[in-house]
């Protein structure tokens, strides 16, 4: 039998791969055995978001590329939720990771979650799997239940959607029960509510509306309350347990902040959704609240600039896992520009009626995503490597430091001279689409068709393969950072 | 020492502001969104009843108000049909589920958002490269009918695929686009020229 | 009501809107910077960021043609990024105020 051969040649090929790694799982406890699954799909679905992208970047320069066959429309569509999936995928993983830590307990309902995380996983292939090949279906309910929601970010069909509301909830109990079993915190109860939120909003965006200013009110509710809102503040969960734990600060110092952040994020950040509803439909009082939330969000930015000067003037830093921290030094600079600088240039009602669906917010959309998600998860990664190889050493003079090094730059790089390639593309698009054209159908291929942006998206291909690069390398690190290293880590003592 | 901080960077008073202002901010934002939702039903001055695709629809330029806004006039027929309220929104409901089943916005925007491959469709109904009014919904049902071989790429070299679209569907998806122009979008896009400023 | 930036100012608008959040950044920095180490450069370095900071509000209020209850915009921004480096370098001293950090706070 053919079939049998196949599978016993992929069997020994697997066999191979795992002993190659060398990665022993009794080093890790039942959670964190639980949080490598999330981060292992994590990975996984980022080199497929950078895949389809790079696809998708190739489709600008030779649009006859795949033509019919895996169309722009499919290509962009696998590249956004890839790059949602993965990203929630790592956060869920973190906080597996750091649950039976922070609770002091074994977690609760433990079968469950990881029943829910192969639901999940197989969901996700399934929908990614008719996406690719099935693609699009007839304008009724049916498609909408089973093969495309069409709406951008949230396209997933109606059936995942509940599937995923399933499994979060699962996650929800897993969390919430052992948070009572063991020990409640300031960080265990931001993040119970912040993930009642997770949840709630993404219920927001599960139903079918004619009225398309109705439906992408909501849909904005999803999207930005979470990228904007709850994701920034379960990063802040994530950080403040990393920064006992990694450099030792004190619990009380950590949650103060913690609640500080939350107190500007949410302050800032939940009206700052009034920039979605400048033109959509929404009564113009939106531009208003829009423009002035959207200049008070750099505000907690700037908070962060001061704390670290003061951390930098008051601690040693000794660490004990150099590439995390360098990738948490890259999130900060990353969400600076990214959120901050990229996000106000274009958010005042009276420059983002041009800037709205151009290249800009493509620019704005790779840099924030990268610097204040991307970074964070990967710095994450690499934590859970070094103590899946039982707490080694990763504090500088480490075999093949090279990998991680140029890992780290190839794929900032990358991202950086993306986004500056969009950005240009973004300012020819705005000028000469929108402010001399009027936003006509010629006036919109007139800009495409402009020798500035063609350039500018042979750049963007052009760095988009330099972070394809970058991650290629990052995922040969993972896989063998810390094989052959037998110093253990350096101790964290708390202060 | 943790008696040490003074009140006001203390832990305890810091969790009262988080949950104050986020409770506060949440509950502006439900009371807006009642608002916004009450301003944008179907039928009210922002958002057209679903039978404006038997009227006539122009977008005008106000230079007091700095602005583009949606303007309703005479009764212009769809397909040389009256359609009732109830007729109309069965077929603009069809031409909604359309786009959404053929993944329109990972291509093109609605209301300016989606992806940024082909042009936004916002104001698709009146834009001038439909010649004439008289033609404009024929040649747009044919081009979505068979796209590849109706392709007007404007020299980009971009074409739709086929997205094997009924010829109902793409009757409704042509009344979902004339519904969706009549919509009050605070001027977007700006100084957008319509196929009847051409011909006045 | 808005009234949309001129053509001959995209670039104005950009540029300076880039510039508030860099120079607000630049400013923060060095105010932070100017407690832990009482150089006099560095406190003239933090307010020449904030000179910059102003001017660059003024010419966003110029080009997006900031009128009327828009104006609040400048004034808050111009304020904000004033006072909120102060704010929060005092709740790291009020937050962190304990032993280990005694050296720092006899600085101040």
């Amino acid at each position: 039998m053919k079939v049998n051969k196949l599978c016993s040649i992929a069997n020994d090929k697997l066999d191979f791969f795992v002993t190659w790694t060398a990665l022993d799982r009794t080093n890790l406890s039942d959670g964190r055995k639980l949080a490598v699954n999330y981060f292992i799909v994590a990975v996984i679905l980022f080199f497929a978001q950078l895949l389809f992208g790079i696809i998708a970047a190739t489709q600008f320069i030779f649009p006859h590329f795949l033509y019919s066959w895996l169309d722009f429309s499919v290509n962009r569509m696998v590249h956004i939720n890839a790059m949602v999936v993965w990203m929630l995928y790592g956060f869920i993983g973190c906080i597996y990771w750091l649950l039976e830590d922070e609770s002091q307990t074994d977690i609760v309902g433990l079968a469950f979650g990881k029943i829910a995380f192969w639901v999940l996983t197989i969901a996700v292939t399934i929908v990614v799997l008719v996406y690719l090949f099935i693609q699009i279906g007839a304008g009724n309910d049916t498609t909408l239940w089973l093969i495309n929601e069409g709406r951008e970010y949230i396209e997933a069909p109606r059936w995942a959607d509940i599937g995923i509301v399933a499994v979060v909830l699962t996650f929800f109990y897993n969390v919430v029960a052992t948070f009572s079993k063991g020990k409640w915190s300031g960080i265990a109860g931001v993040l119970t509510l912040d993930l009642v939120a997770l949840a709630g909003l993404y219920v927001a965006g599960m139903f079918y509306m004619t009225n398309i200013t109705h439906e992408q009110f909501w849909w904005w509710w999803v999207i930005h309350l979470w990228v904007e809102a709850t994701w920034e503040v379960l990063v802040g969960v994530i950080m403040a347990w990393s920064l006992m734990k990694l450099l030792g600060v004190k619990r009380k110092i950590v949650t103060t902040w913690l609640y500080i952040e939350v107190a500007l994020m949410f302050g800032s950040g939940i009206l700052g959704l009034g920039h979605h509803y400048f033109w959509i439909g929404t009564p113009e009082y939106w531009l208003t609240i829009g423009g002035f939330f959207s200049a008070l969000e750099p505000i907690p930015l700037v908070a962060m600039v001061v704390h670290a000067v003061y951390d930098s003037g008051s601690h040693a830093f000794k660490n004990g896992n150099h590439p995390a921290l360098a990738w948490v030094i890259a999130h900060a600079f990353g969400n600076f520009f990214g959120a901050g600088v990229w996000g106000f240039m274009h958010t005042l009602p009276q420059i983002n009626l041009y800037t709205h669906g151009t290249q800009w917010s493509a620019s704005h959309g790779h840099l924030a995503f990268f610097g204040a998600y991307a970074t964070i998860n990967i710095a994450f990664f690499y934590l859970a490597i070094q103590h899946w190889r039982g707490n080694v050493w990763m504090s500088g003079g480490n075999a093949h430091a090279w990998r991680w090094k140029w890992a780290l730059g190839l794929l900032n790089v990358g991202v950086v001279g993306m986004t500056i390639a969009l950005l240009i593309a973004g300012y020819e698009q705005s000028f000469i689409e929108r402010a001399v054209e009027g936003s006509t159908w010629s006036g919109y291929f007139a800009a495409q068709n402009h020798p500035s942006f063609q350039s500018a998206m042979i750049w963007r291909w052009f760095f988009g393969a330099v972070t394809f690069a970058g991650l290629l390398l990052l995922i040969w690190d993972l896989l063998t950072i810390g094989k052959d290293e037998t110093r253990k880590a350096i101790v964290i003592v708390s202060e | 020492m943790n008696e040490k901080n003074p009140l006001w960077a203390s832990e305890s008073f810091w969790k009262k502001v988080a949950i104050w202002v986020t409770a506060g901010a949440f509950l502006l934002l439900v009371i807006l969104t009642f608002d916004s939702l009450s301003q944008t039903q179907i039928g009210g001055q922002r958002v057209q009843s679903y039978s404006v695709i038997n009227k006539k629809i122009d977008y005008v330029y106000q230079p007091d108000l700095h602005k583009s806004v949606p303007v309703i006039g005479e009764t212009e027929l769809l397909f040389g049909q009256e359609f009732s309220e109830e007729e109309a929104q069965k077929l603009v409901t069809l031409g909604k589920k359309t786009t959404q089943a053929k993944n329109c916005m990972n291509c093109h925007t609605l209301l300016g958002n989606g992806a940024y491959f082909a042009p936004d469709l916002t104001k698709a109904w009146l834009d001038k490269e439909w010649l004439s009014t008289d033609l404009r919904e024929n040649l747009m049902v044919q081009f979505l009918l068979d796209p590849e071989k109706n392709a007007r790429t404007f020299g980009s070299d971009r074409k739709m695929p086929n997205l094997h679209i009924t010829p109902e569907e793409a009757k409704g998806v042509v009344a979902f686009l004339k519904w969706m122009s009549s919509i009050d979008t605070n001027g977007f896009p700006y100084h957008f020229k319509t196929i009847n400023a051409k011909e006045e | 009501m808005i009234q949309p930036v001129a053509l001959s100012d995209f670039f104005i608008t950009f540029f300076a809107s880039a510039l508030i959040i860099l120079a607000g950044a630049c400013y923060a920095l060095l105010f932070a910077w100017s407690k832990v180490n009482s150089h006099f450069y560095i406190k003239l370095a933090a307010y020449l960021s904030y000179g910059v900071l102003i001017v660059a509000v003024l010419l966003l209020t110029q080009a997006a043609n900031f009128t009327g209850y828009w104006l609040w915009l400048s004034v808050v921004m111009v304020m904000g990024y004033f006072f909120a480096p102060m704010g929060i370098w005092y709740l790291c001293v009020g937050t962190h105020s304990d032993d280990s950090h005694k050296i720092l706070e006899e600085k101040l």
